[in-house]
């Protein structure tokens, strides 16, 4: 029955909804919602997909699930406790990436709409290509803490996800992980960097010893620092080999490790005397001598309690014995992968990112706090889960109502706009007629140096990160249709490790791209530069770089002031389109950085005729990007 | 509220199960929450979802209060309720599932009318929520809970509308501010050439807990609020509030009225009635034509299932709010209309 019922939904909207096909990416905190709110109005045909399994901190919200689910797949058990709401439902189920190639443009064309309930942003850039290629209409949305919104998606008519050009991942340099942290972060991030150095992938990106290329080191400073390496026994010696085969060489033995890396590797740090000049140099810590405990509260529970220094050197010592066997269990060859639920993995980034923050005077952390720094961890609750899916569903029924032209982009504010507006709809925008992905003839421009950057890079750190390709293949637009990058495994791995100058590209040079899958292809035009800021290794401009002036200017065309939490009625109406996404916690270092707390803001001038909503949730905003707990992708 | 349980400490299990939410509100929020006796009443789809959201929370019990039977209308939205059930009593039906949504909270069914219940009974929760309910129960109610110091709420849906009242009394909670940064000694530029000076220590942004209180006008003052819409500031005042407050009025005159929410089998009948209810509210409230779209009886009938998870998630939400004691609460109305995509805050009767 449900809300086909007579008289509740109006007109042929009963009938639409009963017929419609739907499609649910993601069976977590928006998705167990959405899935309860579709059986109940009376949706009868719906097929989720989600490749994750239950843990227990999902408890909290994911409400169709229980203790005795953990482990299994959420988009089972989604679907199994959902059919007891209404057993007249047919619900298929995945397991599975909706980013794998079973999932084609043919799958999309079956549904009526999609309805994202993600968390990432590669699987939303990801849906967002398939809905436009199959030219389905795409609810999405996103939550974080207190926060959410929800948008529609319709190629042609409005926005897609990827018009707007996202802020940059948030990167630390080397230099200040390696040589001179001043924030918790830095000593967390540092500890993962170790953690993978002695158990996981060997990532030269990941080096923790003291960089003697640091930009601060005159050529003077960084000679002497040099020199003294020289002369240093087998410490200094030890910089040549890999930290893995000399932490194995010893066994792992605790104390060598800890005399190296807190003891050595920091003396040899003070030597780089620059650095020092205005700054707290680092204290060397030796093993045997630490500070003497100190503990306070030992009622609280482990989590939540301060570790001393010594304590966190029993920690180290436990963790390194524990890794060694699991690492031995591998096998040859064999590396662990950390995980933030995993006890000892994370047990071993706390201890070593405190005694790190120790040395260098920075405020040392809780295990719970280095757990949501570490796992990038974004706080979530139901009740923001259940709105924000309540309004995907409202949206959802309007565009089965044929009214897709009045439906909004719904921002959840923490306290109402000074018009009252808790919920504040905002008009959707047209496309972008130069977004990189659902213009007529994407482009894009992609600066690096050719001569240094290579193709392997260009694939991965290009083509797949920033332009959120799944498979790309790349021909060089020079009329002999030179490939240089083939989606069909073993065609060009060879072309990796050579460099874009290799194969004759040069600035100016085009590269077609194509993404069988997304139905997506983009020209990249190369342009080549000797070096970019701030260790960049390439950057992307062009057309995403014209629209930042172009907001600048409307931004003050909208008579901008400082948004300083005085709510004052603005007679000048604008749209804040905060952007603000993400349900759950990434595990992925690289999205961990580029999700991270942060806030940009589009405004424009309203084209609702309306007088709704529109002053700017600035204060709002601002307040949020504080906690920790707001990730905007505006 | 009970402040004893406060010095317990929250358990390693509970730590793991609150994890997401404790990163967010914090140890404290989480240990009074534990403390928290919470009375329901009515067990549609507004209650079940209302239900659901404070369960999850981790409260510390929970009583589910409704006199009625389970019928066809369940099916859109009151989840709780198995389809086996229709007929079986509400908050009795309930109990299973709302259970299964968190062991940790005790849960209880009571199959009495609440206004057969004493004074005692209301008081002896930390907060009661009434959903469904005729304007003389809920005032009933809200003077019950200011006697005794309890935090009260009433919420419903309608179709595409919903509404929640809170009544908090005289509040007091905690929120956390920024404290304005201390300008940064700029010790740069006092040697040319060299790298320039970087803090050894960043601080984090300093926030400060302070204490706020807030008072809420009762339901009674709220509902007879009337509106002066020949000065200028009558008028000013009116535009800010929202459509919704009058169709709520409305459909609470009917459920006042009939003793029965409008139907889908007394569809056409329902319609007119409302119809005439509209122009009666009109002409009481003070307030032109303009305020109330007369084709709201098209979207009042039932309780949408999205729409009571709007209401119901912020309406669980504002329960935590007050039962933690942190952030400013919503004072004192809610209003959402799924025809527009409004949410209101409105603060009407004080």
């Amino acid at each position: 029955m449900a809300a086909t019922l007579k008289g509740v939904l109006q007109g042929s909207l009963a009938d639409n909804v009963k017929n419609s096909k739907i499609l649910v990416v993601g069976a977590g905190g928006i998705g167990c919602e959405v899935l309860k709110d579709l059986v109940l109005t009376g949706f009868k045909t719906i097929e989720v997909i989600d490749l994750d399994t239950i843990d227990v901190s999902n408890l909290n919200r994911q409400f169709l699930f229980r203790k005795e689910h953990v482990k299994k797949s959420k988009s089972q058990v989604a679907r199994e406790s959902v059919l007891k709401f209404n057993p007249d439902v047919d619900i298929k189920a995945y397991h599975d990436s909706v980013m794998s190639p079973d999932y084609d443009v043919n799958f999309f064309k079956q549904f009526t709409l999609v309805l994202n309930a993600l968390d990432n942003r590669a699987a939303r850039n990801h849906v967002n290509r398939m809905c436009l290629a199959a030219d389905i209409p795409l609810v999405e949305s996103g939550t974080a803490g207190y926060l959410g919104q929800v948008t529609v998606i319709k190629k042609g008519l409005t926005e897609c996800y990827e018009c707007q050009p996202k802020p940059p991942q948030k990167t630390f340099p080397g230099c200040t992980i390696r040589n001179t942290p001043s924030e918790p972060i830095h000593c967390v991030v540092w500890a993962k960097h170790l953690f993978n150095q002695l158990f996981g992938e060997d990532d030269p990106d990941q080096d923790v010893s003291p960089d003697t290329e640091d930009p601060e080191l005159t050529a003077e400073a960084g000679q002497s620092a040099l020199q003294s390496e020289a002369k240093t026994d087998e410490i200094g010696g030890i910089e040549r080999k890999s930290t893995r085969v000399w932490a194995m060489n010893t066994g792992y033995d605790p104390e060598k490790l800890f005399n190296k890396l807190f003891r050595d590797d920091i003396k040899y740090l003070l030597s780089m005397e620059t650095l020092w000049k205005k700054r707290r140099p680092p204290q060397p810590l030796n093993m045997t001598q630490l500070p003497s405990d100190t503990d306070g509260n030992s009622s609280a529970i482990r989590d939540q309690r301060q570790w001393s220094v010594k304590e966190c050197a029993n920690v180290f010592s436990d963790c390194l014995g524990q890794l060694k066997k699991e690492l031995a269990t591998q096998g040859d060859g064999g590396m662990l992968v950390w995980d933030k639920d995993d006890e000892t993995a994370l047990d071993f980034v706390a201890s070593v990112a405190n005694i790190r923050a120790h040395i260098f005077g920075i405020a040392m952390k809780t295990r719970f706090d280095i757990k949501s720094m570490a796992g990038n961890i974004i706080p979530a609750i139901a009740t923001t889960n259940a709105i924000i899916a309540g309004l995907i569903i409202m949206e959802a029924i309007k565009i089965l109502s044929g009214k897709i032209k009045s439906c909004k982009t719904v921002y959840l504010n923490r306290v109402p706009n000074d018009r009252n507006r808790l919920l504040v709809p905002c008009t959707l925008d047209p496309p972008n007629p130069k977004c990189y992905v659902c213009a007529p003839k994407p482009e894009v421009t992609v600066v690096v140096n050719c001569t240094r950057f290579k193709v392997g890079a260009l694939q991965d750190k290009v083509l797949k990160s920033y332009l959120g390709m799944v498979a790309p293949d790349v021909e060089i637009d020079d009329g002999k249709g030179t490939i240089i990058i083939s989606s069909e495994e073993g065609e060009t791995e060879e072309n990796n490790d050579k460099f874009l100058s290799d194969f004759g590209i040069r600035n100016g040079t085009r590269l077609k791209c194509d993404d069988f899958l997304q139905v997506y292809s983009l020209v990249v035009t190369i342009a080549h530069v000797e070096k970019l800021e701030e260790e960049k290794e390439f950057e992307v401009v062009g057309d995403l770089s014209e629209l930042q002036p172009q907001e600048e200017q409307q931004q003050a065309a909208n008579g901008s002031k400082p948004h300083n939490g005085g709510d004052k009625a603005d007679e000048k109406e604008e749209e804040d389109d905060l952007m603000l996404i993400e349900e759950e916690e990434f595990e992925e270092e690289q999205q961990r950085m580029e999700e991270e707390t942060r806030t940009t803001r589009k405004r424009k001038a309203s084209s609702e005729t309306e007088p709704t909503t529109k002053r700017s949730k600035t204060a709002e905003a601002q307040a949020a990007a504080g906690d920790n707990d707001v990730i905007e992708i505006s | 509220m009970t402040a004893d349980t406060k010095e317990e400490n929250i358990t390693e299990d509970e730590a793991a199960l609150y994890d997401r939410q404790i990163r967010l509100w914090g140890l404290d929020a989480q240990r009074r929450l534990r403390a928290a006796s919470v009375l329901l009443v009515g067990l549609r789809g507004l209650g079940a979802e209302v239900a659901k959201n404070i369960v999850l929370s981790g409260i510390k019990s929970l009583t589910l209060l409704d006199p009625t039977v389970a019928d066809e209308e369940d099916s859109m939205s009151q989840f709780l309720i198995p389809r086996s059930e229709v007929g079986k009593n509400r908050a009795e039906a309930s109990l299973e599932r709302t259970q299964l949504l968190n062991p940790m909270v005790k849960v209880t069914a009571d199959t009495s009318n609440i206004d057969d219940k004493d004074d005692a009974f209301i008081k002896s929760f930390d907060v009661v929520c009434a959903t469904g309910c005729g304007t003389t129960t809920l005032k009933r109610l809200d003077r019950v809970c200011q006697e005794g110091a309890v935090k009260f709420y009433a919420g419903d849906v309608f179709g595409f509308y919903g509404f929640m009242f809170a009544d908090l009394g005289t509040h007091e909670y905690a929120e956390e501010v920024k404290k304005p940064k201390h300008a940064e000694k700029n010790v740069s530029s006092e040697e040319e050439g060299e790298p320039s000076p970087k803090k050894a220590k960043v601080e984090e942004p300093e926030t400060t807990t302070v204490k706020k209180s807030m008072k809420f006008p009762v339901l009674e003052d709220a509902l007879g609020a009337k509106f002066d819409s020949s000065s200028s500031e009558g008028k000013k005042k009116l535009r800010q509030i929202p459509n919704t407050f009058f169709i709520t009025k409305v459909l609470l005159e009917f459920l006042e009225q009939q003793k029965r929410r409008p139907a889908s089998s007394s569809l056409e009948g329902d319609k007119k009635q409302l119809s005439n209810l509209r122009k009666q509210t009109l002409d009481t409230s003070g307030v032109s034509d303009n305020k109330m779209p007369e084709d709201f009886t098209e979207y009042c009938f039932g309780q949408l299932s999205p729409v009571c998870a709007v209401v119901g998630g912020i309406l669980g939400q504002e329960i935590i709010k007050a039962v933690s004691q942190k952030d400013a609460p919503h004072n004192n109305f809610f209003f959402y209309s799924g025809t527009d995509d409004g949410g209101f805050v409105t603060s009407i009767g004080s």
